[in-house]
């Protein structure tokens, strides 16, 4: 649809108000000049009635008319008036037509009145040119009594000059639109070039460049909110492209250790023959290694799915005394062999999805227990707060340093390096609580300060899937 | 000294059949290998077509079926053997989208299993697939010198009796009910404490070394329960 771009849009607008306003100043124009013209006009063949009334009460212009009749047509000297003198019921004494136009038949001023503009008469001859005509009575010495003046005028070269007039007024409009139209044309296109210098600073940001922002400097005020809101896109992205980034390379790097494992202990069996108890060893070591990468595997797949908008989550209503106890029994055995005591604390319920909260807390209780002091006791408790649920675990250990907390929930994230490779520690344990409770619409957190360690769950009670 | 009552799962074992279609070599032959292995008599089918038509041929007590697969996939050959027969089928497929398990369901899948999977994790559907009826809860359990009454919730073995959290009478019921099974780890946290993912955490490992420190360890008599190397673990008394 051509009328989406705004330059049409802007180019037809303009053309439209200068064809309004151009119109009516030329038809105000044309009005003026043709009354100007036609009182001119009336007033002039008054004025001759006057005259020829004033002539005409000499007895000696009868005699003159009478003699030399012609002498009038010359003094009307156009082929443009019509004049009639005559004698009631009598033949025309002058009758001066070049024009040929039907006399019409007038009532005539009486003897005596003046002659004034009211009393022209504008009719229109056969091929439709204004035609003004006044009758009046004279009366002379002339026995034959009072005379018929009838004077007219076809207006044939006014009608000529307002037709010229007219054809300029409308090829002036027609111009002027024109004009305007062009004019309009390139205000707008100077007027959007810093759209058009926006799309192509936009166009050139590529993968490789976003770290370029537009420049508002120079920027129309109008633009402003647009490359505000587009720089903050990219920001955006950079961030989510960094993020991406590392994630791949982390992703890379940790599959580097289990694949390296596979490689050379394979590698070096299959080198030369072994006995068979070799061989077992070797497949079980292998197999565990496998299981790492399948453990993997499916945390990585869990989170890509949980970050899709359509993820799919099943929460109910679960009594929260019921889940605690869960827990508590599933790291009964892992809680002695440390020495440490899990406490529950708090009841209520809570709206989410059975297996995903119970990850949630699982995660949460395993790391927990790895760094809990000796001897310690991890807190597991529940707080019912106006629109919100919170899950806490709490754990004695070494305090984590402010910025580390910060990125505890980040993926393949482990605040102790020592435990980089460790079969155990995938170290996205955490991600995955995020995950989960962004599945939620709720959020996770975490506080260390004087020796405790606390991992936060909020759920919030608005949400119902 | 062996009681009557020993629960088996596996009656005439040697006579089910298992039809596995799958197309992609490697896998094939493990699954043949390893059923055969565990007593089923196996069928291997390469492709849809081959598997259909063996399957509407001739009986089968369960069907392993794989969903992709070229030119006739696993939809395919459920919809058009579920115009005919009603075997139990389980699915394999690398896809684990909860849409592709509904699908699977709809199409009259009885199970879903996503690759990779433990192979004691198959076996254990598969079973689960062909129990017919709901399993006989027997009263008394008893393998071996040890004894477990089920609704006394009490366990003696060489008639000293032993003290169990509940949890721990929840996974030795668990073991001896699957006597001879691989239990992997996964199936133990699904089915003893409801925890349906896989963990990085040795939870299960620390409660299994914690039963036989109570029902092992103190006796001279075998032990019933046994490491799998890499795999999980098995209940059984070897003579």
């Amino acid at each position: 649809m051509m009328l989406r771009a705004l330059t049409t849009r802007l180019v037809l607008l303009f053309a439209l108000l200068s064809l309004i306003v151009l119109s009516c100043v030329g038809t105000l124009l044309y009005q003026g000049l043709d009354t100007q013209l036609s009182l001119r006009d009336d007033a002039a063949l008054v004025t001759r009635v006057d005259q020829i009334r004033t002539v005409l009460q000499d007895a000696n212009t009868m005699d003159l008319i009478r003699q030399k009749p012609r002498l009038f047509e010359n003094m009307m000297g156009n082929h443009e008036a019509l004049l009639v003198l005559k004698f009631a019921g009598a033949a025309p004494l002058v009758e001066i037509n070049p024009g040929h136009v039907p006399i019409p038949n007038l009532r005539p001023l009486p003897v005596g009145a003046p002659i004034e503009l009211f009393a022209v008469h504008r009719m229109f001859d056969a091929s439709g040119t204004p035609f003004s005509a006044l009758a009046a009575t004279v009366r002379t010495a002339d026995p034959k009594g009072d005379l018929l003046i009838t004077a007219g005028r076809v207006m044939t070269e006014r009608s000529q000059l307002l037709e010229a007039y007219r054809i300029r007024i409308i090829s002036m409009v027609g111009i002027g639109v024109l004009l305007s139209a062009i004019v309009a044309l390139f205000f707008t296109r100077v007027g959007l070039r810093p759209l058009r210098r926006l799309a192509g600073q936009i166009g050139e940001i590529g993968i490789t460049s976003l770290d370029t922002r537009l420049q508002r400097a120079s920027a129309p005020v109008e633009l402003v909110p647009l490359i505000d809101g587009f720089n903050v896109m990219l920001d955006r992205l950079t961030t989510g492209f960094a993020q991406m980034a590392q994630l791949s390379a982390d992703m890379a790097h940790e599959l580097r250790t289990p694949i390296s494992n596979l490689l050379g202990q394979t590698e070096v069996a299959l080198s030369q023959s072994r006995t068979g108890d070799y061989y077992e060893a070797l497949l079980v070591s292998n197999f565990e290694e496998f299981q790492r990468l399948s453990r993997m595997m499916d945390s990585m797949l869990f989170l890509a799915r949980s970050e899709q908008p359509d993820a799919l989550i099943e929460p109910v209503t679960l009594d929260l005394a019921d889940e605690f106890q869960r827990i508590a029994d599933y790291f009964e055995g892992l809680l002695e062999e440390r020495n440490l005591r899990l406490d529950l604390q708090g009841d209520g319920s809570v709206t989410a999805d059975p297996i995903l909260l119970r990850r949630a807390l699982a995660n949460l209780i395993a790391n927990a227990i790895q760094y809990a002091d000796a001897d310690s006791v991890i807190i597991l408790s529940s707080a019912q707060q106006a629109d919100e649920v919170t899950l806490s675990v709490e754990n004695h250990g070494p305090v984590i340093p402010q910025q580390q907390c910060e990125r505890l929930f980040d993926r393949f994230y482990r605040a102790d390096e020592s435990r980089r490779g460790s079969a155990h520690a995938s170290g996205l344990g955490l991600s995955i609580v995020r995950s989960i409770m962004a599945l939620h619409h709720g959020r996770s957190s975490v506080t260390s300060a004087s020796g405790i360690t606390r991992f936060s769950l909020i759920f919030q009670k608005s949400y119902v899937g | 000294m062996m009681a009557s009552s020993v629960v088996s799962t596996t009656p005439g074992r040697n006579h089910v059949r298992i039809l596995v279609i799958e197309d992609e070599p490697k896998a094939g032959d493990y699954l043949q290998h390893g059923l055969t292995e565990s007593g089923y008599v196996v069928d291997l089918a390469r492709n849809g077509l081959d598997g259909l038509h063996l399957a509407l041929e001739s009986s089968y007590d369960a069907i392993v079926l794989d969903v992709m697969m070229p030119h006739m996939d696993g939809w395919q050959v459920i919809a058009r053997l579920r115009e005919k027969a009603d075997t139990p089928v389980l699915f394999l497929s690398a896809r684990g989208e909860l849409q592709d398990r509904i699908k699977g369901l709809e199409l009259g899948a009885d199970d879903y299993l996503v690759k990779p999977f433990s192979f004691a994790e198959l076996l254990a559907r598969l079973r689960t697939l062909m129990r017919r009826g709901p399993s006989r809860q027997e009263e008394t359990i008893t393998i071996g010198d040890l004894q477990i009454d089920v609704l006394k919730r009490k366990v003696t073995r060489a008639d000293v009796k032993l003290v169990l959290t509940n949890k721990e009478f929840a996974l030795l019921q668990f073991f001896v009910t699957h006597q001879g099974e691989v239990l992997s780890r996964t199936l133990i946290a699904s089915q003893v404490w409801d925890m349906n993912f896989d963990s990085d955490t040795n939870v299960v490992d620390v409660a299994v070394r914690r039963l036989r420190q109570k029902i092992d360890e103190p006796f001279e008599g075998p032990p019933l329960i046994h490491t799998v190397r890499g795999v999980g673990y098995r209940c059984e008394l070897q003579t």
